[in-house]
């Protein structure tokens, strides 16, 4: 009974770490590309509010009003995305 | 001589490769630093740039660069024996892929995880920039022309495949938006996705579908024709969609193909214990092409392809966890692709034919046995999966699937990655109307190798399938060459020894221009107006490569920059030089 139980303890291990490894492998490529997608909409919406910010007229100029003190942090992440250490004049972003 | 056998000794010479020469590589030419902080950890977003551990990164790269093309250029090759098509895969990969796959991601690493062609015009100059966008605009012309072919081809000679290949599209989606809607593990619905798409292949087989019928019905003499029109329709609705609803989806249902695929190659040829029955040099008809140097342009993926420096240096090197681990991921790319080929080499040796004599006549000419090359594949893989006692009928529509899922991705990239190339050579030339214009480019890419694939082909009066394929080797090894000189320039400014870059870039660029040469007095004798300009185009990209690539490596020798001391993964930037031992 005890060793049924050990082997089912071990077949589940197995299957956890069959599951670790598919996910790494084949999965984690997919949902970067949904991750991905996501990120290129935000980036979307911070061109939006960007333009708003420089004083550019936009369709949804107003809607994105409220945004534009989220923008700084979020323009850092971005352009160290894109491969620039620095970005904008001292002290506006880094 | 036993398949096995040959298997398992082309196998051991990888091994070699990675165990002895790869090192070398690693210390000498590319001066692998362990306490190099990569892109992976200093752009860390998460997303692209994320530390990845070396297996689970091995098996990213191996999906991204394994396709049809490894298949179908070896199933072409064998016409002039298994000899030369494999001794080139064994060297090819030993000493010209593995060099360059692997020293793509490390130029890349060492240069922010930049793109092959973005560090062309860094390392080598400006104008390389436009040379490496002509050059792929020319190669994905002629990889989505040749996939449309091959993917025409097999519809026809397989009616059964039609069917589970058009239920791939639905069931691709569903399983991307459950990837995408749920955290949980994706094993279990993955496992039955693959059943479902594999549950389809009888269900292809009860319902054939062929549009012989219909083509006559239109007067059109080729039934591929038609295949091949709406192919291009489909990828052209197919490159105007976000990639993680279809084609996202579909490579990740490729990828779980690719190993079952290889599986059943490795597991039929050790049970049924299949002998090569095609000589091991053919004494090929009197007029055909001579496999020097034309071997060299017919089998690129598999022995050394281009393609894959942009997979190496647009994905990859963001996620390179270590300096060193890339030794691993390229080199061991560079080998998995080799044993894709040598599946091929065997599939259309052993598997396809039990004499030598129902091999010569698969393999007459050098027009039959390139018109039918990935047939032969598809054959050889059926005999292989029969050896498994999976039925010869359903193990064909099973290999015909595979193969069609790759080509047909295959297509829908290049179909999308030329419209992104066509907007920016206009942007280039300065016309934006166009550069701005998705439809328009969309179309431009759909139209030039939709003109190309309903030209005359497969030995009719017109040119072969096999030289079409060759076109499209020479734009793939100039890539290659390409990404090798920018590898080649960096060593020397580096003051390290190049000779282990130069000499595959050297062998490449020689025997892609003298096959182009060649080909060009051919066509040129035999009144191929299509051909004829269009291998002209090639061989002066290829003049102008060579040229290049000499005054960057003179330039690099007379006044070599290396590079400034780079990040540690401590953060302790400039502590110390990357290591020449």
């Amino acid at each position: 009974m005890r060793g049924a139980a050990v082997t089912a303890d071990r077949l589940r291990a197995a299957w956890r770490s069959l599951e670790r490894a598919h996910e790494a492998v084949f999965v984690a490529p997919l949902r970067r590309a949904g991750a991905r997608e996501a990120r290129r909409q935000a980036d979307v919406l911070r061109t939006l509010v960007l333009l708003e910010s420089l004083g550019v007229d936009n369709p949804v100029g107003y809607e994105v009003l409220d945004l534009v003190p989220y923008l700084v942090a979020d323009l850092h992440a971005w352009h160290v995305r894109t491969g620039r250490e620095r970005y904008g004049d001292v002290g506006v972003c880094c | 001589m036993p398949a096995i056998v040959v298997a398992l000794a082309v196998l051991a010479l990888f091994a070699l490769g990675y165990r002895y020469y790869s090192p070398y590589l690693a210390r000498k030419v590319f001066a692998l630093d362990p306490a190099y902080a990569t892109p992976a950890h200093t752009m860390r977003d998460g997303i692209d740039f994320i530390p990845t551990n070396k297996h689970v990164l091995f098996g990213h790269h191996f999906t991204s660069v394994a396709g049809a093309a490894p298949i179908v250029g070896p199933a072409i090759a064998v016409f002039w024996g298994w000899g030369p098509a494999l001794a080139w895969i064994v060297l090819g990969t030993i000493f010209a892929a593995g060099v360059h796959d692997f020293g793509s991601i490390v130029v890349s690493v060492r240069h922010r995880a930049k793109s092959i062609g973005t560090l062309a015009s860094d390392v080598i100059n400006k104008r390389a920039r436009t040379l490496f966008l002509l050059i792929i605009f020319f190669l994905l012309t002629l990889v989505n022309a040749v996939f449309a072919v091959v993917i025409g081809n097999l519809f026809v000679a397989n009616p059964g495949a039609v069917l589970p290949i058009v239920l791939e599209i639905p069931l691709a989606i569903a399983i991307g938006q459950y990837i995408y809607r749920t955290r949980s593990p994706a094993l279990i619905p993955s496992i039955l996705g693959v059943i479902v798409l594999y549950a389809t292949i009888p269900l292809g087989q009860l319902f054939p579908i062929s549009l012989d019928g219909f083509a006559q019905f239109l007067g059109v003499e080729q039934t591929r024709n038609i295949w091949v029109v709406l192919l291009f329709a489909y990828t052209f609705v197919a490159a105007r969609l976000p990639v993680w609803l279809l084609l996202q989806p579909r490579d990740y249902i490729n990828s779980h193909q690719l190993f079952i695929a290889l599986a059943v190659i490795l597991l039929g040829i050790g049970i049924g214990l299949n002998t090569i029955v095609a000589p091991v040099v053919n004494d090929v008809p009197a007029g055909s092409p001579s496999w020097f140097p034309l071997l060299f342009i017919t089998i690129a993926c598999g022995a050394i392809s281009g393609f894959h420096s942009l997979v190496a240096s647009g994905t990859t090197s963001k996620q390179i966890d270590k300096d060193t681990d890339a030794r691993y991921v390229g080199y061991m790319g560079a080998v998995g692709e080799g044993s894709l080929a040598l599946g091929s080499v065997l599939a259309c040796t052993a598997g396809v034919a039990a004499t030598q004599v129902e091999w010569e006549a698969l393999y007459a000419d050098f027009a039959t046995a390139s018109g039918s090359s990935t047939q032969n594949f598809v054959a050889g893989i059926a005999a292989f999966a029969g050896n498994l006692g999976v039925p010869i009928a359903l193990g064909t529509i099973f290999a015909a699937v595979v193969v069609i899922s790759f080509a047909a991705t295959t297509m829908d990239t290049g179909v999308r990655l030329q419209r992104y190339i066509v907007q920016e050579i206009a942007e280039v030339a300065g016309a934006r109307a166009l550069a701005r214009n998705a439809t328009a480019a969309t179309t431009i890419a759909v139209l030039v190798p939709l003109a190309m694939a309903l030209l005359p082909g497969g030995g009719e009066a017109g040119y072969t399938f096999g030289v079409l394929w060759q076109l499209f080797g020479t734009t793939n090894q100039l890539t290659a060459g390409l990404a090798l000189a920018v590898i080649a320039v960096w060593v020397t400014r580096n003051r390290r020894n190049a000779t282990a870059v130069l000499i595959p870039l050297v062998f490449l660029l020689v025997m892609t221009t003298w096959a182009l040469i060649i080909n060009l007095v051919k066509f040129v004798e035999q009144g191929q107006w299509v051909l004829a300009p269009l291998d002209a185009i090639i061989f002066l990209l290829a003049l102008w490569l060579i040229v290049e690539a000499a005054i960057a490596l003179r330039d690099a020798r007379r006044n070599p920059v290396p590079d400034p001391p780079g990040p540690t993964v401590e953060g302790d930037v400039g502590a110390r030089r990357s290591s020449d031992g």
